[in-house]
């Protein structure tokens, strides 16, 4: 059973549709990765899931329970971490954890220290005098030392320099080893490539592409670089699900769906190679491509 | 100062509403003082008793010396000219840390300081800004005064005289902001200048004629309006005084602001426990960690005031006795009470049970405040019912706010208690004050009310609160149909001991408030959350 389910979920603000008809899966024991661009309703999607905001349609399961009427109480078996944390000025560091984890129904104290220690967090210093960096770490600890089975995570490592980043990696990996389930939102890409399980990715409030991370690199097109040992044929171009082609004399560059690579290459080889370099789609240009808005217009194969 | 003009712009848009509201509601207070003059004297039979009214010590205390009590000017600017310029005092420091401090905590100035503007531009627009608001009081001040018939030379004086010293409080506010690292510190430091100038310039006035403690007032930039004589012989000089002085405090402000960083104050943060002390690990333990500076900051203001105003209890006894014809008229404003020290302390419960329905406002309303910097989702996304989160603010303020109500009528009447040497006045007093705290808690109410269902209406319960403040204060001067002055929510309470114990306003009022706050509590239960 699913540890957050989904269906046809809409939530307006005003004349505003955040989420318009949204879709989600998170399996047991996964990192699932949430991607989109800016305003895309990532956001949005934690905030319903937390009863914070109330949905206009659809339904959303948290846990096997409702996200909205029975908030306080799921909320004992998940932690939360904001996109922007925001602290009480005048309390510590240190003071928030205890605040938070007590809250949620107390904390693992020897993963308090341990993260305190991880994360370089000076607990005794107060809200304002923290860096964003410092703020996000706050937040993490308050979350990752708590003894639960969800974690939802809006952009958590926003702020934090690589060394933390890489900590914050590690952390999370072994929390699902251990079986902790996490729905990570995040615009950094070999973070998501790095830990994530499956992806989903939301544009304008809908999932268009939901899948593991090889699964979702099939649906994409390879780039090719030939040298031949022949001019090129000017009709490679027109060939089925090549794309982009440059031709420079004996040369070919051009992207080819993963369909048409098979016959692609068997008749490159009657021509004769002599060098040949394939690069799989990096999971930039898979981004890329569900990011922009005019990507809709292109077929996919 | 580059980028000035933007920023002056932006300043007045995101301060426009707020200065008019204060500048249009003060403005007017003062010419219609004047046009209610003749109704006041006539039932006071004659100026003669308005004079020896004037001259009584507790009276001197709370409004200042008259200059000239023959003419409607000069009576306007003893009755109200003082709470003039000591609210102006308070739209300027709220004014000025607005668009200067708080914004700055907020993050907002940082995105304009990354622009092309000058160091000190942000401060500059929101000191001009005030400084705006200040002379367009004292020019509508001025321009209303003699619309009314007033001599043009005494209403300029006056009007002058309003602008100045209320732009002594916008440099108050200017060096506020820099000395705190946050809006709310820095409020409570400007306000608190203001609130010791109004006492200062209050034990120095209840002194004896021509006495040293007399001079005192000299101290006091609140009492330098009345300092020139306005419509009385104006002594133009002394409003050098307000102008050397919003100079001095503004110029301060930015030498201040050169010797520190951005986001922080000149009073550095101090490292402070790296673990949580049990109390605070609750929804209410936090909620008293985050107001309890708001709290004992308005417990020891009234407190002092009270101590203030309770010495000078006695001297109404003495006053009848110089002047028996003002008995009827005290009964009046005292609610026709026997005593006249009863009817003093009815009168004073009547402004502080208002005030302290400020106090139960504030505290609930932090509750908006966590929800707009993004503190209610932490709490919320951690295992905090809607409720128990409404309910830590709202048992806070409702019980805070009683308290600072009870501890005040406490204070006030201890010196009668002394004198007396009979505690149970101290009794009867708190119990007066309880018997008016339900008021208190119907606008606690409201408030509660449009949180949960209107949440962008909030503000309408300052209004309320404002109207309420304006009637018990000065309200009875302007001669409004009786109507319109009942329309407070303490109207409809005994003002005891004066009035007989009425358990049925008592036990309404406060079932009023009590479903008030449960709707409210339970539209916040149904609705989205307000995020940052
Ligand atoms: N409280 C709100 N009131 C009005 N509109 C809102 C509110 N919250 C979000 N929106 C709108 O809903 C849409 C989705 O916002 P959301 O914050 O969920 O995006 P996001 O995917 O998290 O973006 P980002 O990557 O920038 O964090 C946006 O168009 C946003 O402007
Ligand atoms: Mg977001």
């Amino acid at each position: 059973m699913g540890v957050i389910e989904i269906r046809d979920l809409v939530k307006r603000f005003g004349s505003t549709v955040a989420l318009d008809g949204l879709d989600l899966e998170v399996e047991e024991g996964e990192i699932h990765g949430f991607l989109g661009p800016n305003g895309a309703g990532k956001s949005t999607t934690l905030r319903v899931l937390l009863g914070l905001l109330r949905a206009d349609s659809g339904t959303a399961r948290l846990l096997g329970g409702d996200p909205w009427s029975e908030a306080a109480t799921l909320h004992r078996r998940l932690a939360y971490v904001p996109g922007d944390v925001s602290l009480w000025p005048g309390l510590t560091g240190g003071e928030v954890i205890d605040l938070l984890g007590r809250l949620r129904g107390g904390l693992d104290e020897r993963r308090r220290a341990d993260l305190v220690e991880r994360f370089d967090l000076d607990p005794r210093r107060k809200g304002s005098t923290y860096s964003k960096g410092n703020r996000q770490k706050v937040a993490l600890v308050a979350a990752l030392a708590s003894d639960v089975e969800l974690l939802l995570l809006d952009e958590p490592t926003s702020g934090l320099d690589p060394l933390m980043e890489a900590e914050f990696r590690e952390v999370v990996a072994a929390d699902r080893d251990r079986g902790r389930t996490v729905l990570l939102s995040s615009h950094i890409l070999s973070e998501v490539e790095h830990l994530c399980d499956r992806v989903s990715i939301i544009r304008s409030g809908v999932v268009v592409e939901s899948g593991t991370l090889a699964q979702l690199r099939h649906l994409t097109r390879t780039q090719l670089d030939a040298v031949l040992a022949v001019p090129v044929p000017a009709d490679l171009a027109d060939a089925p699900g090549v794309h982009d082609t440059v031709v420079d004399g004996t040369r070919l560059t051009c992207q080819v769906d993963d369909a048409a690579l098979g016959a692609l290459l068997s008749r490159l080889a009657a021509l004769g190679v002599r060098s040949l370099t394939s690069t799989p789609p990096t999971l930039e240009e898979l981004f890329l491509r569900h990011y922009d808005q005019r990507g809709t217009a292109e077929p996919r194969p | 100062m580059t980028g000035l003009g933007t920023l002056v712009r932006l300043a007045l848009r995101r301060n426009r509403w707020f200065l008019l509201a204060w500048v249009l509601g003060l403005a007017v207070i003062a010419p219609a003082t004047a046009t209610a003059y003749e109704t006041v004297v006539g039932g006071l039979a004659g100026a003669g008793a308005l004079d020896v009214m004037a001259a009584n010590p507790t009276m001197r205390a709370m409004l200042g010396p008259p200059t000239d009590l023959g003419t409607p000017g000069g009576f306007t600017v003893w009755r109200v000219g003082t709470f003039i310029a000591a609210a102006a005092g308070v739209m300027a420091v709220l004014g000025v840390v607005r668009v200067t401090r708080a914004d700055e905590e907020e993050g907002r100035t940082e995105l304009i300081r990354s622009g092309v503007v000058g160091r000190h531009a942000p401060l500059t627009a929101g000191v001009l800004v005030a400084l705006l608001g200040c002379l367009v009081l004292g020019a509508l001040v001025s321009a209303g005064m003699a619309a009314v018939g007033e001599p043009v030379t005494g209403s300029l004086a006056f009007g002058l005289g309003v602008a100045l010293v209320s732009a002594v409080f916008v440099g108050v506010g200017a060096v506020a902001a820099q000395v705190t690292s946050a809006g709310r510190a820095a409020r409570g430091l400007g306000l608190a200048v203001l609130l010791a100038a109004y006492l200062l310039r209050g034990i120095a006035d209840a002194g004896p004629e021509g006495s040293v403690r007399r001079d005192l007032a000299w101290a006091s930039p609140l009492q330098w309006m009345a300092l020139v004589r306005p419509y009385a012989d104006e002594r133009w000089a002394v409003l050098l005084l307000p102008a050397g002085l919003t100079a001095l405090l503004v110029g301060g402000a930015f030498v201040l602001e050169s010797r520190r960083d951005h986001g922080s104050g000149l009073w550095s943060v101090r490292p402070g426990r790296d673990r949580a002390a049990e109390g605070l690990l609750s929804p209410s333990g936090l909620a008293w960690r985050l107001q309890r500076g708001t709290v004992i900051g308005w417990l020891v203001g009234l407190s002092v005031f009270a101590l203030g105003m309770g010495s000078l209890s006695g001297s109404f006894g003495q006053m009848l006795e110089d002047l028996p014809q003002l008995e009827a008229v005290f009964r009046r404003l005292g609610q026709g009470a026997e005593q006249l020290v009863d009817a003093f302390f009815v009168a004073m419960l009547g402004i502080v049970a208002v005030l302290v329905g400020i106090v139960g406002v504030q505290l609930w309303q932090r509750l908006a405040t966590e929800e707009h910097r993004g503190h209610a989702e932490l709490l919320l996304a951690a295992a905090v019912p809607r409720t128990r989160l409404a309910l830590s603010h709202l048992v806070l303020a409702a019980l805070a706010s009683t308290a600072v109500l009870a501890v005040f009528a406490a204070l006030l009447a201890t010196p009668e208690a002394l004198d007396r040497g009979d505690a149970g006045v101290i009794l009867q007093t708190v119990g007066a004050a309880l018997a008016l705290a339900p008021g208190g808690l119907l606008v606690l109410g409201l408030a509660v009310l449009l949180h949960g269902l209107l949440p962008r209406l909030a503000w309408l319960v300052w209004v309320v609160v404002g109207w309420s403040l304006f009637m018990v204060w000065v309200g009875s001067v302007l001669g409004l149909p009786e109507w319109l002055a009942r329309l407070t929510p303490w109207h409809a309470l005994p003002a005891l001991p004066v009035e007989e114990m009425g358990w049925a306003p008592v036990l309404v009022t406060t079932g009023l408030a009590l479903a008030l706050m449960a709707a409210g509590v339970w539209g916040y239960r149904r609705r989205d959350l307000r995020l940052p």
